[in-house]
């Protein structure tokens, strides 16, 4: 009798468990998706023109124009695929908590996850960290190595690359938090062989 | 099994510290100065907020990575392992991006922003970074076997 009210108990708390986890999980998940989706947007399309008069030649001037692109920056260029990636592996977690439920290798489902993501985790903070500092000396120039800033010139380019950055920041935090929570997952996996109730 | 994977994640451990030893030196002791037009033109690693950075990330890490071999040999820590490895693996990459981003405009300089290569001048300067800057490098693919490590000994 007692065993088996010490089943039902088992069987009762271990349908209930994930429940509560798997739609946080998923809500992080949307809002993740969307913070990295709109960092790469925002910088993807980041270009301002300029036009300077260069000379004067009699009464007409010479004008030269000049454009800030996101691609005349290797790190910005690395920031823009990272946060594509980021946002594509998203989409995939999603689709895969949503449809794929019973999708799964040697039961490596977990593992795969939780790996994943941290691949992403790493991947994401590169990107913004090198972004971060190259927008910094953008911004504030080296006055070491004769580097005037570029954002007293090109303004909007300086903000959008600004606001892309917060942006990426905040969908690092989230999948800080989303891979914390995949490893919880996988560590509080039940045995299926023990008869003790999980705590 | 768990004691062949603890020896080898206690191997690749004392190489990470190493390998961020041998960055923070190099990367600290890296200074040089050249004569151009009468001016004497000196870098120093702490001109730039992003090589300050790579050696204040890679002294974090190297320091969790002595802590955690001392804690290995204790076993009651070994969930929150794995999570703090996934936060040295993220301070890690993050600092090699931020310094190999600013080192390649160094490197090259760039056309379009006016900013003229600087290792032309001070040969020296950049010949250390390279080496701290791969050194860096190495840490952070060491620490990413680590984690795995660390994540199959608790599956």
């Amino acid at each position: 009798m007692a065993l088996q009210n010490e089943d039902k108990l088992e069987v009762g708390y271990s349908s209930l468990q994930p429940k509560p986890k798997k739609w946080v999980l998923l809500m992080l998940r949307l809002l993740a998706f969307f913070a990295t989706a709109a960092a790469t947007v925002v910088m993807g399309l980041n270009k301002e023109t300029k036009t300077l008069v260069v000379a004067t030649v009699g009464t007409t001037p010479i004008k030269a124009t000049l454009t800030a692109k996101f691609q005349h920056t290797p790190a910005f260029v690395f920031f823009v695929i990272a946060n594509g990636l980021a946002s594509i592996h998203n989409l995939v977690m999603i689709m895969g908590d949503l449809c794929g439920q019973k999708l799964d290798y040697k039961g490596l489902r977990l593992a795969m996850i939780a790996i994943l993501d941290m691949m992403t985790v790493a991947l994401i903070s590169g990107g913004a960290s090198a972004a971060a500092f190259m927008a910094e000396l953008g911004k504030n120039g080296n006055s070491h190595a004769r580097w005037n800033s570029i954002c007293d010139k090109y303004k909007t380019f300086c903000d959008h690359g600004g606001g892309a950055l917060i942006a990426s920041f905040a969908g690092l935090i989230l999948m800080l938090i989303i891979s914390v929570m995949s490893i919880i997952k996988l560590l509080i996996k039940p045995k299926p062989d023990s008869t003790t109730v999980v705590p | 099994m768990a004691k062949i994977n603890k020896i080898f994640s206690n191997i690749l451990r004392l190489l990470a510290v190493a390998a961020t030893v041998v960055a923070i030196v190099f990367m600290v002791t890296s200074h040089d100065s050249a004569q151009v037009l009468n001016l004497t033109f000196t870098v120093k690693y702490s001109y730039t907020p992003a090589f300050k950075f790579f050696v204040i990330g890679e002294a974090i890490a190297g320091g969790y990575t002595v802590i955690s071999i001392l804690l290995s040999f204790k076993t009651l820590f070994w969930r929150l392992i794995v999570i703090l490895d996934m936060v040295a693996t993220v301070l890690l990459a993050s600092s090699i991006s931020a310094a190999l981003a600013i080192a390649q405009v160094g490197k090259k300089g760039s056309t379009h922003a006016g900013w003229l290569p600087v290792c032309g001048q001070v040969p020296h300067f950049c010949d250390q970074v390279t080496v701290a800057l791969l050194a860096g490098f190495a840490a952070a693919v060491i620490y990413f076997v680590i984690l795995l490590c660390s994540l199959y000994a608790v599956l």
